[in-house]
This record gives structure tokens, sequence and C-alpha cells, in this order.
């Protein structure tokens, strides 16, 4: 993908200088980077980096300390609402309610997006998505982990939002629901959607990110295609970028 | 469907589970089942007593004392001579369990002037209130035939016998009752004893359920995605104070249908027909109660924000429990009025001492009081979900990080 001036695109996420501390620990010490439209942003680094403290900030679920953080043009303390109405967000270890269906929970999500013909819509789409078969209809308390991903993927992309954010899309999933998984997402991305996900599987950041941005101590230390990365660190692969940056 | 409307019912489907809706199914059934018990306990306590009666006597008062138990028991078993433990044997069979036996001197001895001796056999079986209970029948037989003794030595009247005839006049708070004091203490404590208990359910069962609610989504990892759906937090915070107090009212309902048919509190209570509340009372008592209910919501909402789980919630739960049954206690066992300063100035600060004390207050047209009270709980329930829909808005929904409160938590729930 040609990578256009950043100023002349209106950028799906904006992140500049975002700074968050949790009582002694500095998570996000000045974090910058920026998610463009039609594209997969994958962001990487260690465990205790910042990475779901960055998503969850982006999310609307954490409020910053510091920096400027817009989504879809919505700054994410003075629109909360607006914000919230242009992402879907897949937390890493995530849960459906068990009194509901999952079709009864896509119905759920569709609800606060859409009425009517086009909520049906949506929720058909989820069904497509979440590819459950049958067992859509059951109680989601009878799902396995993997099952219950497949839904949450689902929820999260039938509502066709300008920014995913997926937190491990593939956590739980077996070999062959993962590649299905993953061919949903990498086709999701269009002028209007973007996708932003956090992932430690380095081979699916390679195969499905167009940029990456490596995370260490709260800050962006490295961003850029797999491809650039590699070049950058001499590398063979997106593994060995990752090592050589957090040592 | 409207999203607010979703949520809401979303939060009782959830509610409505079998391992939330069980127990408190399962409660009112135990109360209807001790109830039963208690009706069981009191027609047995209705019947005549059985006994039996050995008379070695057979003297002219002994006659009166054998013709009493003949008219005011079923006797199973006479004899002149017969042996206690064979009399106990058959009277047992009877279903009896206490043989009167009556020596050989005692008409003799009451003649004398002197007094005349019976003794008494009881065989008690069952250790409960049943058996004892019914011991206290055959004392209150012998009491009988005391009386009638003593009419057949003297042939003294009824009037005679008890020459002063009662009539009441008790004043409560200045208003007039034709009844003994003991028998408005009675109307009185049944009366607020239930009132309590029962705003007592609503508060704890709704903020259980609340808290529950809250705890349901940290455990099966709902709270994230809920928090980021497009609707505002304070429909998040009103849809789980709807949806818990929906179910909350639905369970006090269960368990005050329960209470009311197993009778264990509310009792028939002669001449207090005065003390009774009028609707525009009762409304009044409504509004009190519902303000508290809100406001005790949010604030369950909030401790709910730092349960990780089911049981947690449950410790969290126990300084609400405790706020509400303080009052409840207060009320039953004395009057606000006669408490001391510091000891009132506790009880009315604590929001739900308003309702509880509603009642006995507009009983005594003390509507000022009332008011205040409601005014009071108004402004508790706007700063409990101030507060409810400012912590939603943190961070620590996610975080449950609350600094020197969350401290405090985590030693509740240890």
């Amino acid at each position: 993908m040609c990578d256009p001036p950043t100023s002349m695109v209106a950028q799906a996420v904006q992140v500049e200088n975002l700074r968050k501390r949790y009582g002694d620990v500095q998570a996000l010490d000045g974090l910058s980077f920026e998610v463009r439209p039609d594209e997969i942003f994958g962001l990487v680094g260690p465990n205790g980096a910042g990475k779901t403290t960055t998503l969850r900030t982006l999310a609307t679920l954490l409020n910053k300390d510091d920096g400027a953080v817009t989504v879809a043009g919505h700054d994410v303390s003075d629109d909360p609402d607006a914000v919230r109405r242009a992402i879907r967000y897949l937390p890493e270890d995530a849960g459906a309610y068990e009194s509901m269906s999952g079709r009864q929970f896509l119905a759920f999500v569709a609800d606060f997006y859409a009425d009517g013909n086009e909520a049906a819509a949506m929720v058909e789409r989820g069904v497509e998505i979440a590819d459950l078969g049958d067992r859509i209809d059951d109680d989601t308390g009878g799902y396995s982990r993997g099952m219950t991903r497949k839904l949450l993927i689902g929820s999260a992309l039938m509502t066709d939002p300008n920014l995913a954010i997926l937190d491990e899309p593939t956590s739980g999933l077996d070999v062959q629901n993962s590649k299905t998984v993953r061919e949903v997402v990498k086709a999701f991305p269009d002028e209007e959607r973007s996708i932003l996900l956090s992932s430690h599987d380095m081979l699916e950041v390679e195969y499905l990110c167009d940029r990456v941005g490596l995370l260490n101590d709260g800050v962006v230390v490295s961003s850029g295609s797999p491809a650039e990365l590699k070049a950058e660190y001499d590398a063979e692969n997106l593994e060995d970028v990752f090592l050589e940056v957090v040592a | 469907m409207r999203p607010f409307t979703r949520l809401v019912w979303k939060e009782a489907r959830e509610l409505l589970r079998p391992r939330y809706i069980l127990p408190i199914l399962l409660l009112p059934l135990l109360f209807v089942g001790m109830g039963q018990g208690f009706s069981g306990v009191e027609a047995q306590l209705g019947q005549e007593p059985t006994v039996g009666v050995v008379d070695r006597d057979g003297g002219e008062y002994a006659q009166v004392v054998v013709g009493t138990l003949e008219n005011e028991s079923n006797l199973a078993y006479r004899s002149p001579d017969g042996t206690v433990d064979a009399a106990l044997n058959e009277t047992a069979a009877a279903g009896g369990s206490a043989v009167v036996e009556i020596p050989a001197n005692f008409t003799e001895r009451v003649r004398a002037g002197e007094r005349g001796r019976i003794h008494l056999y009881t065989s008690v079986e069952s250790v409960s209130i049943v058996g004892i209970a019914s011991s206290a029948q055959v004392e209150e037989l012998l009491s009988t035939a005391a009386h009638n003794v003593t009419v057949a030595v003297t042939g003294a009247s009824e009037a005679q016998l008890d020459p002063i005839a009662r009539e009441h006049t008790t004043y409560v708070k200045g208003r007039q009752l034709s009844a003994p004091p003991g028998v408005v203490s009675t109307a009185f404590t049944s009366q607020f004893i239930f009132v309590p208990v029962i705003i007592m359910l609503a508060i704890v069962f709704s903020g259980q359920m609340v808290m529950n609610s809250m705890a349901s989504e940290k455990e099966h990892k709902t709270l994230e995605t809920l928090l980021t759906m497009p609707i505002e937090r304070r429909s998040i915070v009103a849809a789980k104070l709807v949806g818990g107090s929906v179910v909350g009212l639905i369970a006090t309902a269960l368990y005050t249908s329960g209470i009311a048919v197993s009778n264990l509190s509310i009792g028939e209570v002669g001449g207090t027909t005065a003390l009774t509340l009028g609707a525009g009372d009762y409304l009044l008592v409504g509004v009190s109660l519902f303000f508290t209910l809100v406001g005790t919501l949010a604030v369950a909402l909030s401790l709910g924000i730092f349960a990780d789980s089911q049981q947690g919630a449950q410790m969290l739960l126990l300084p609400l429990s405790g706020l509400a049954i303080v009052p409840m206690f207060a009320t039953m066992f004395t009057d606000v009025d006669v408490l001391g300063l510091p000891a009132r100035a506790v009880l009315f600060a604590i929001p739900f001492t308003h309702p509880i004390i509603a009642p006995k207050r507009l009983l005594f047209d003390d509507a000022d009081l009332v008011l205040a009270g409601i005014g009071y709980e108004i402004l508790f329930a706007l700063a409990a979900v101030w507060f409810a829909v400012k912590l939603f808005g943190s961070d620590r929904p996610i975080t449950g990080n609350a600094g020197w409160l969350d401290r405090l938590v985590r030693l509740v729930q240890q």
C-alpha cells in the first residue's frame, strides 16, 4: 500500500503523546501513532508494554492522563459517545451473556446501532461471520471458548464500524477457525473501515497488518510495514524484529 | 426494541437465571412450610388435652377434680387403684402424656383447711414447642380444677372470687385507646415487626440483585463490551437500577407473600382498630421507600463495581444489610423519640430509617418528619446516582482501582 502524507488524510486513529499512569507505574509514556483508513494496524509488544491500556483508551474505557487521541475524527475525552458509535471493541478475554442465545446476543448488540430491517440484516451478517451453524440458536452459556470468540468476532464486525479494535482476535481458536477469522479480518478494511489489532502471534501480525507499531515501555519504538521493519532491523521475520526491539 | 429497553430486558434476563432466582424462590416456600408447621402446632394446642387419672381418694373434692378433667379434657384412663406406669401407658396409647394421681387423703386435707396434694406425672417424648406446650395445657386444667374445688369448699360466686372488673384507657402519644397497655404493645409489635422486615427485605434483595448484575458482568467478561456500546453511561446505570430493582421487588413480593401465608408476624389484635393507616399514609410510605431504594441501589451498584465475583458481591452487601438491620431493630424494640440525641442522629443519618419509621409516625399524624425524611432520601438518592454515574465514567469499572476506597473494599472482601 502506498503511504500518502499523513496530513492529507483524515486518520482513523490519531494518537499523540499519550500518557497514562496507574499509581507508581507509568503504563503509557508519550505514545504516538496513527491508523489510516483502509488499513490494518498491528500493535505489538511484550507483556506490560501498554498495548491493552492503549486499546482501552481508544475504546473510551480508560481516561487518558495527557496527550491527544482522536478516533474517526472524534476526541475520546470530549466526545466519547461519538467514538463509541464509530468503533467496535473486542477485548482479549471477553464473554457473552449466558442467558442469551448466540443470535439473541447479536440482536442485542445490533439494537444499539440500527433499527428494524437494518438491524435484522446486521444480525444475519453477524451469524454469517460467526459461522456457528445451528449452535447460533443455543444459549451462549454452553459455548466453548472458541465458539464464544467466533460469536464476538461476528458481533464486532457486523456493525460495519469505522474502526474495529481487536485484542488478540484469534485467541482460543483452533487452527482452522483461526484461519477463517484471519480471512474475515483481512477482508474487512475499506475506505471507511480500519482495524487496529494487538497480537502476540507475530506470524499472524505479519500476515494481516499493513503497518505495525512496536510498543515497549509505553512508547512506540518503531513503526512501519512488516517489510520496512524487517529491512530496518535486518531480520528474516517480524518475530526477530520484535526480539531485537525488546532486547 | 430501544437500546435502553433492551438493556433493562437484558438485566432482568440475566438476574432471572436459576442461580440467582432459585434461592429466592426456595426461601418463601420454606416460610410457607414453617407457617403450616406452626398452624399444625396451633391446631394441636387448640384441642382438648388427653389425660389419665388415678383417684385413690374417691371423696367429695376428688370428685370435683375428676369432674373437671371429664369436662375439660379427653379422659383416656380412670382408675381408683391402678399403677402410675399402667395409667401412663394407657393414656399414651390414647394420644395423651399426663396422668393426675389424687392421693387417698386429698378430701380430708381440704376439709381440714389444708392444701390438698395432687401428683401430676407427665411423659415428655417430644422436646419441642408441642411437647412443652401440651404440659402447660394440663397445668391449666389443674388450675381450673383448683378453682372448682374452691367454689365447692366455700360456696362463693364467681363475682366473689374475682370481685374487681377492670376497664382500661391507654393514652399513646395523646391518642386515647380502650385497651390495656399490654394489648396495645402487642398490636404495635405485630404491626411494626412486619413493615420493617418487608422494607429491609426490599432493600437487601434489590441491593443484592444490582450487585449480582455487576459481578456477573465482570465474571463473564461482558463489562468491557457493554461499556463500549454507543449508549451513555448514565443509561447503563439507569438500566441496571431499573432491572435490578424490578427483580428485587419481585423477590420482595414473593417473600412478603411467603411471610403473610406463613402468618409468622401478622396477628389479630383487638382494641386497636383506631390505629390504622389511610391511603395517603401508605402513599407517603411508598414514596419514602422508593427514594430509599433508588439511593440504595445506586450505592449497591457502586459497590458492585469493586466486586470481582458473586462471592465478592455477597461480602460487599454485608455492610449495606447491616445498615438496613440497625433501624429495623431500633424500631422494633424502642421508639426513636426516647433515644438520646447522638443515637437519634445516627439513626436519622441512615437513609433506611426513614421508610421504616414512617408508618409509626403517620399513625400519630406526625407527617412533617416523614416529609423531611423524604427530602433527605431524595438528596441521598441524587448523590448516590451521581456517584454511580461518575464511577462508571471513570477507570474504576475496568481497573477496579479506587485508591483508599479500593483498599477498604479489599479489606471487607477478605
